[in-house]
C-alpha cells in the first residue's frame, strides 16, 4: 500500500473505531464484555496491521500556506508505531475482561482514541501535527484516569494530571512559537535549521514538555495521581502510550535537538535524576501500582538519559522492550487486585493460588529487573553502555539505577505473587490470556541478546549500538545481583509505607504553587469586585470610610478586611488607579445615593447624573421603554432629515 | 440579499410588536422562520462571494448627502465570517426554549413571559447586529452600535432575574459612554478626510490622520477605549459579569457570541484599517492590554463559585487572546506573515468565541431553567442523570480551553504564532492564559457534572431535543473549525486587510 494520505489512517482508524464504540454506549445499546472487547482488540489489531504494512508513507494536509500538517514514518519512529497498538491490543483484552461492566464501552473507545492521539504523535511529521496529537493524548488521559466519575478522587487527580502535563506542553507552544519566529515553518526540518536563542527556546521547550509527559522531575507527582484510573488504563499510560510519548519525542527529534549547546547534559540530569529518585520512590512503596508507577518514571528516565547520551535508538529500544513488560506488571496488579481487594502488596502473596499467572508475571518482572537473558537486562545493558561513552559518572548513576529496578522489580514480584497462604483463586481468564500475550512479547524480545537479531534491529533503527567496557558490564551486574538480593530482602519484611508520596514532591507543589495561585486568583477575583465595582454602593461606602480614615489620620490597619485583602493585591500604579476610583466614587457617594452607583471610569460624576435621571425612567413598565424609545427614534431621524 | 439579510429581521420585528397578542408558538415560530431566512440569505451572499481586495455585495443608497452619510453595505472576508457567525447564533438563540416559556412552564411570576416582546427584541437586536457588521458608513455602524445596547438594555432588564434591571442600567451606561467617545472619534475621522464622507472604503484607502502627533494619538484613544469597553478588555470589563449573571440563557449567549465581537470588529475595522500608523505606534500597548485581559480573566475565572460568573470572565480572557492578535497585526513589526496570522487567529477566535460561548452560555441557561441556581457547589454529579448535556458541555469547555481538533485551538494558535513573532515576551506571558483556562474549566465539569450527585438534584432533565439540536449544531461548527479550518482561513484573508493600497 502506498499513496499519498495513507499515513492518516494510523490515527484514524483506532480513534474513530473508538468514537464509534462509545456512541454506540451512549445510544444505549449495551454490548457484552466480550462483544466488546473482540471490537476493541479487533480495531487495534486493524491498526497494528495497517502499521505493520505502512512503509514510506507520507501525508500532508495544508490548512493554509503558512500551517500544513504533515506527517510521515521514519526507522525511529515506526517500531514505536508497531508497538502503541501491539501493547494497546492486549490492554483491551484485559479491560474487557477485568474492569467493571458499567462504562465499560466508553473505556474501551476512549482507549482507542488514546491509542489514535499517540499513533499521531509518532507519525507527526511538524510541530503543529505533533501538538495536536500531543494534547489529544493529554486530553484522552483525563478522560481515562476520571473513568470512575462518581467517586470524587478519580476526577480530581484526572484534572491534576491533564494540569501537570499541559503546564509542560506550554514548552511545546514555546518550541514551536520560536521555530516558526525564526524560520517562517512549523516542520521538524525547519526545526533543523534553527540556531542560536530559537534553536536554545525550542530544544529546552521540548526537553520540559517531553519531561512531563514521561512523569520526569518535576512532573512526576501526576503520575501517582493517575493511579486514581483504572488500571487497563494504567498499563497503557505507562507502557506505550502517554508516557512513552515524552521518550519517544525525544528520541525522533534528537538530531535537531542536540545541536543546542547544553541539551545532552540537560537531558542527561533530568533522566538520571529521575531514574535514581523513582527507583529510591518504587523501593518504598508498598501500595502495588504506585511501586509501578515510581519505576516507569525511572524507566523513562534512563530512555531519556540515552537520548542525552546521544543513541535515540537504545531509547526506542528500551521503550519497546518497557512497554511490553510494563503493561503486564500492571495486569498483574490487577488481577492481585480483583483477588484480595486491595492494591496493599503486603496482603497479596498469591503465588499458590494462582501458579500460571505468578510464573508469567516472573517473566515480566526479570525483564523490569534488567536481569541477563531478559529483554529488558539487554535494553538496560545497551543504556550503561551509551552512559558510558557520555562520561564514568552518568553511568555509575545509570548502573545504580539498573540495581534499584532489580530491587523494585523482585520486590513487587514476591510480593505480589511469592508463595502465601492462600491456595485458591479464580482470576479472570482475559486478564491472564492479556498477560500472557505481553509476557510471551517479552520473551520473544529476549532474543535480542542474540547478535544477529540486536544488529537486524539496529539496522532497521538506523541506529549504531553503543560500544561498552568489560568493567562497565560487571559493575552493572553487580548491582543488579546486588539488588535482587536487597529486593528478596525487602520483600520479607514489609515495614510501613512512606510517609509521603515521592518524597513529599507532591505536597511542596501544592504549597508553593497550586495553594498560592488559588490565593492570589481569589485575591483577584474580590479586587475584582470591590475595585471594578460588581456592587459600587458597598464600595462607594467602604471607601468613603477609608477616605474618612485616611483624612483623620487614622492607621489603614482599621481598614475593612475586604478592602486591605484587596489594596495588597493592588500595590503600586495599579493600586493607585483603584485608589483614585474609590476617592472618586468616595467623592460621588456624598452628593447623593443615586449617583454613588455608577462611576465608569473617569466619566463618574457625569454619568452619576444622567443615571439618576434614567433611573427615574426606569419605571419597569415595558410601554414606557417602547414610547422613549419611539421618541428618541423620531427625534433622531428628524434631526438627520432636517439636517439634509 | 445583504440589506435584506440585515432589514428582515427589523421588520419582523415590528410587525410582531404591533400584532394583536399573537400566541407564543406563533411568535416563536415566526421568529426562528425569520431568523432562518436571514442566515439562508446570508449563505448566499457567500455564495457569490470571491475573496479579493476590497468589498463585494455593496448596496448604497443615499440617505444625507450633505453629510456624504449613505446606507451602504457590503462584505468583505472579515464582515462575511463574523456576519455568517452571528446568523448562526442568533438562530440558535432564538430556537432555544425561552425561559419562563410555556414549555418550561417555571411560571410564578405575576406577569406572563411576553413571548411576543421576547421574539420581538431577538429579532429587533439581529438585524441590528447583521447590520453592523455589514456597514460600509460610519454613521450607520455608529448607529447599529447604538441601537444593539437597545436591545440588548431591554432584553437584559425585562426578561433577566435576579438585579437584572440594574444589571442592565450598568451596562447600558457603561457601553454607551463608550459609543460616545467612538462617534467623537468618527466625527473626527471624518472631518479630516479632504472632502467629509462617512464612507469606510474611502476612509480606508486613504487615511486621514496619518501624521504624528497629539491629534491622532487622541482619537486612537477614544476608539481603543470605546470599542475596549465593549470587548471587554481589562481594566474595563466590570460592566460584564453583572449583565451576565442577571440575562437569560439566549441573551448572554448573544451578548456574548455576538455582541463583544462588536468591539474587537470595530478596532479591526476603524483603528486599525483607517489610522494603520497612529495603530502602529501603539500597538505595543494594545497588546499589553490585551495580555492583561488574558491573565486577569483566567485568574478571576478561576476563583469565581457561580457558573455563569465564570463563563463570563473567560470571555475577558478569550477576548484578550483577540485583542493581542489584532495588536500584533497592527504592529509593523515582525514579518509580514507572522503578522497575518496574528490578524488571521484573532479572526478565527471572534468567530470561535462566538459558537463556544454562545454554547457555554445556552447551557448555564438550561441550569437557570432547571434549578434557578448558579451556585457551583451546588451541583455535582449530573453525569448519569444528564449525560448529553455533560457531553455538550464537556466539549465546549474543551474548545473553550483551547484542546487541539477544537476551533479555539485554530484560533489561539495563530494568534500565538503571529504575536510571538512580533513580542516573543509578550506573547511567552500571555500562553500562561491556556493554562489557567485549563485549570478553570476543568474544575468546573468536576464541580457540576462528576462526583456524588445532591440527593435533590435526582431527576435533573437532560437536554431536551431543541436544546440537544441547536448545540449540536453550534458543536459541530467547533469541531468542523477545528479539524478542518481551510476554508475559514482562505474566507478572512487576512492579507487582503492589512494589504495597504498606498504600499
Amino acid at each position: 500500500m502506498t499513496g499519498e494520505g495513507t499515513i492518516w489512517l494510523l490515527p484514524l482508524v483506532p480513534a474513530l473505531a473508538g468514537l464509534a464504540l462509545w456512541a454506540h454506549d451512549l445510544l444505549g445499546l449495551r454490548g457484552s464484555r466480550l462483544r466488546l472487547g473482540l471490537l476493541g482488540a479487533g480495531a487495534a489489531t486493524a491498526t497494528l496491521a495497517l502499521a505493520l504494512a505502512a512503509g514510506e508513507w507520507s501525508g500532508r494536509i495544508a490548512w493554509s500556506e503558512t500551517i500544513v500538517l504533515q506527517a510521515g514514518l521514519v526507522p525511529l519512529s515506526h517500531p514505536v508505531a508497531v508497538t502503541v497498538p501491539a501493547v494497546a491490543a492486549a490492554v483491551l483484552v484485559f479491560a474487557a475482561a477485568h474492569e467493571a461492566e458499567r462504562g465499560l464501552a466508553r473505556l474501551i473507545g476512549l482507549l482507542l482514541v488514546f491509542v489514535g492521539g499517540m499513533e499521531l504523535v509518532v507519525v507527526a511529521g511538524d510541530l503543529v501535527t505533533l501538538l495536536i496529537g500531543w494534547e489529544l493524548v493529554g486530553a484522552c488521559s483525563w478522560a481515562l484516569i476520571g473513568h470512575r466519575w462518581r467517586d470524587e478522587a478519580p476526577m480530581a487527580s484526572a484534572s491534576y494530571a491533564f494540569v501537570m502535563t499541559r503546564a509542560g506542553d506550554l514548552g511545546l507552544f514555546l518550541a514551536l512559537f520560536a521555530t516558526f519566529a525564526a524560520s517562517g515553518g512549523t516542520s521538524y526540518d525547519a526545526l533543523g535549521d534553527l540556531q542560536g536563542v530559537p534553536l536554545a527556546l525550542a530544544a529546552f521547550g521540548i526537553l520540559v514538555a517531553a519531561a512531563a509527559k514521561a512523569g520526569q522531575l518535576p512532573f512526576s507527582p501526576w503520575l501517582f495521581r493517575a493511579m486514581d484510573g483504572p488500571t487497563s488504563v494504567s498499563a497503557l499510560l505507562h507502557s506505550a502510550a502517554m508516557v512513552a510519548a515524552g521518550a519517544f519525542l525525544l528520541a525522533r527529534l534528537h538530531p535537531q535537538l542536540s545541536q543546542a549547546p547544553g541539551f545532552g547534559t540537560a537531558a542527561l540530569a533530568v533522566g538520571l535524576a529521575t531514574a535514581l529518585l523513582g527507583g529510591a520512590v518504587a523501593v518504598r512503596q508498598l501500595h502495588a501500582k504506585k511501586l509501578l508507577a515510581g519505576s516507569t518514571s525511572a524507566q523513562l528516565g534512563l530512555m531519556i538519559a540515552a537520548v542525552g547520551a546521544g543513541y535515540p535508538g537504545i531509547a526506542v529500544l528500551h521503550l519497546v522492550v518497557h512497554a511490553a513488560m510494563k503493561a503486564p506488571l500492571f495486569f498483574a496488579a490487577g488481577i492481585a487486585h480483583g483477588e484480595t481487594g486491595s492494591f496493599d502488596l503486603r496482603r497479596m502473596r498469591l503465588g499458590r493460588a494462582m501458579p500460571w499467572a505468578a510464573a508469567l508475571t516472573a517473566v515480566a518482572a526479570l525483564s523490569l529487573a534488567g536481569a541477563p537473558a531478559f529483554a529488558g537486562g539487554w535494553s538496560k545493558e545497551q543504556v550503561v553502555k551509551a552512559l558510558e561513552t557520555a562520561g564514568p559518572w552518568w553511568a555509575l548513576a545509570g548502573i545504580a539505577a539498573g540495581g534499584l529496578s532489580a530491587a523494585y522489580a523482585a520486590r513487587f514480584a514476591l510480593f505480589a505473587f511469592g508463595a502465601g497462604a492462600r491456595t485458591e483463586a479464580r482470576p479472570e481468564r482475559g486478564s491472564v490470556a492479556a498477560l500472557a500475550l505481553l509476557s510471551g512479547a517479552t520473551l520473544l524480545l529476549s532474543t535480542l541478546w542474540l547478535a544477529p537479531v540486536h544488529d537486524a534491529a539496529a539496522g532497521l533503527l538506523g541506529a549504531p549500538l553503543p560500544e561498552g567496557t568489560p568493567l562497565g558490564l560487571a559493575l552493572s551486574l553487580t548491582a543488579v545481583a546486588l539488588g535482587l538480593l536487597a529486593g528478596l530482602r525487602l520483600a520479607r519484611r514489609p515495614g510501613e509505607p512512606p510517609a509521603a508520596d515521592w518524597l513529599g514532591l507532591p505536597a511542596v507543589v501544592d504549597r508553593v504553587l497550586v495553594r498560592p495561585f488559588e490565593a492570589a486568583a481569589r485575591a483577584a477575583a474580590r479586587a475584582d469586585d470591590l475595585a471594578l465595582g460588581v456592587s459600587f454602593g458597598t464600595v462607594a461606602r467602604r471607601a468613603a470610610r477609608i477616605d474618612d480614615e485616611i483624612l483623620d489620620g487614622m492607621p489603614p490597619g482599621t481598614a475593612d478586611r475586604a478592602w486591605s485583602g484587596a489594596a495588597r493585591t493592588w500595590q503600586g500604579a495599579v493600586g493607585g488607579v483603584v485608589r483614585a476610583t474609590c476617592r472618586l466614587a468616595a467623592a460621588a457617594s456624598r452628593r447623593g445615593e443615586a449617583a454613588s452607583d455608577l462611576i465608569p471610569d473617569g466619566a463618574g460624576r457625569l454619568a452619576g447624573m444622567a443615571g439618576a435621571d434614567l433611573r427615574r425612567l426606569q419605571t419597569g413598565l415595558a410601554h414606557h421603554y417602547y414610547l422613549l424609545l419611539v421618541a428618541g427614534f423620531a427625534l433622531g431621524a428628524a434631526y438627520l432629515f432636517l439636517g439634509a | 440579499m445583504l440589506s435584506l439579510a440585515v432589514l428582515l429581521p427589523i421588520a419582523v420585528s415590528l410587525v410582531l410588536a404591533v400584532v394583536p397578542r399573537p400566541a407564543e408558538t406563533t411568535a416563536r415560530f415566526a421568529a426562528v422562520a425569520t431568523a432562518a431566512v436571514s442566515l439562508a440569505l446570508l449563505l448566499g451572499v457567500w455564495a457569490g462571494f470571491e475573496s479579493g481586495p476590497g468589498f463585494a455585495a455593496v448596496t448604497e443608497v443615499p440617505w444625507i448627502p450633505s453629510l456624504g452619510v449613505a446606507w451602504r453595505v457590503g462584505v468583505d472576508g472579515l464582515s462575511l465570517a463574523l456576519l455568517l457567525m452571528s446568523a448562526l447564533v442568533f438562530l440558535g438563540a432564538i430556537a432555544w426554549p425561552m425561559e419562563g416559556g410555556s414549555r418550561t412552564g417555571g411560571g410564578e411570576d405575576n406577569e406572563g413571559p411576553n413571548a411576543r416582546g421576547y421574539y420581538a427584541w431577538m429579532l429587533f437586536l439581529m438585524g441590528v447586529s447583521l447590520g453592523l457588521f455589514a456597514a460600509l458608513d460610519l454613521i450607520v455602524f455608529y448607529l447599529f452600535f447604538d441601537l444593539s445596547l437597545v436591545g440588548m438594555y431591554f432584553l437584559i432588564g425585562r426578561w433577566g432575574h435576579g438585579e437584572s434591571q440594574r444589571a442592565a442600567l450598568k451596562f447600558f451606561l457603561y457601553t454607551l459612554a463608550g459609543s460616545l467617545l467612538i462617534l467623537i472619534g468618527i466625527i473626527a475621522l471624518a472631518l479630516a478626510m479632504p472632502e467629509l464622507t462617512f464612507d469606510m472604503r474611502a476612509l480606508i484607502a486613504e487615511p486621514p490622520l496619518a501624521g504624528a502627533g497629539t491629534l491622532p494619538a487622541l482619537v486612537l484613544l477614544a476608539f481603543v477605549v470605546g470599542f475596549g469597553i465593549k470587548t471587554p478588555v481589562f481594566p474595563l470589563h466590570s460592566w460584564l459579569p453583572p449583565a451576565h449573571v442577571d440575562a437569560p440563557g439566549p441573551a448572554s449567549a448573544i451578548l456574548a457570541g455576538v455582541l463583544l465581537k462588536m468591539g474587537t470588529y470595530g478596532l479591526v475595522r476603524i483603528p486599525l484599517q483607517m489610522m494603520p500608523e497612529t495603530f502602529a505606534r501603539w500597538a505595543l500597548a494594545i497588546a499589553v492590554v490585551g495580555v492583561l485581559s488574558i491573565l486577569w480573566g483566567a485568574i478571576v475565572a478561576f476563583a469565581q463559585d457561580n457558573l455563569k460568573r465564570r463563563i463570563a470572565y473567560t470571555s475577558v480572557n478569550h477576548m484578550g487572546y483577540a485583542v493581542l492578535g489584532i495588536a500584533a497585526a497592527g504592529s509593523a513589526l515582525g514579518s509580514e506573515t507572522a503578522r497575518e496570522l496574528a490578524l488571521t487567529g484573532a479572526i478565527v477566535e471572534m468567530v470561535a468565541h462566538g459558537f463556544i460561548t454562545g454554547a457555554l452560555f445556552l447551557i448555564a441557561g438550561a441550569f437557570w431553567q432547571r434549578t434557578q441556581d448558579y451556585e457551583l457547589a451546588h451541583y455535582g454529579g449530573l453525569a448519569g442523570e444528564a449525560p448529553r448535556l455533560t457531553v455538550a458541555a464537556t466539549l465546549a469547555a474543551f474548545a473553550s480551553l483551547g484542546l487541539p481538533g477544537l476551533a479555539g485551538f485554530v484560533a489561539e494558535l495563530h494568534v500565538f504564532l503571529g504575536a510571538f513573532a512580533v513580542w516573543p515576551w509578550l506573547a511567552a506571558v500571555g500562553l500562561l492564559g491556556i493554562l489557567i483556562t485549563a485549570a478553570l474549566f476543568l474544575r468546573l465539569l468536576r464541580q457540576v457534572f462528576f462526583g456524588a450527585r445532591p440527593a435533590r438534584l435526582a431527576g435533573f432533565a437532560d437536554l431536551g431535543a431543541a436544546e440537544a439540536a441547536v448545540l449540536a449544531g453550534l458543536l459541530a461548527l467547533v469541531v468542523l473549525i477545528g479539524l478542518w479550518p481551510a476554508w475559514l482561513l482562505s474566507l478572512v484573508d487576512a492579507a487582503g486587510l492589512l494589504a495597504r493600497p498606498a504600499g
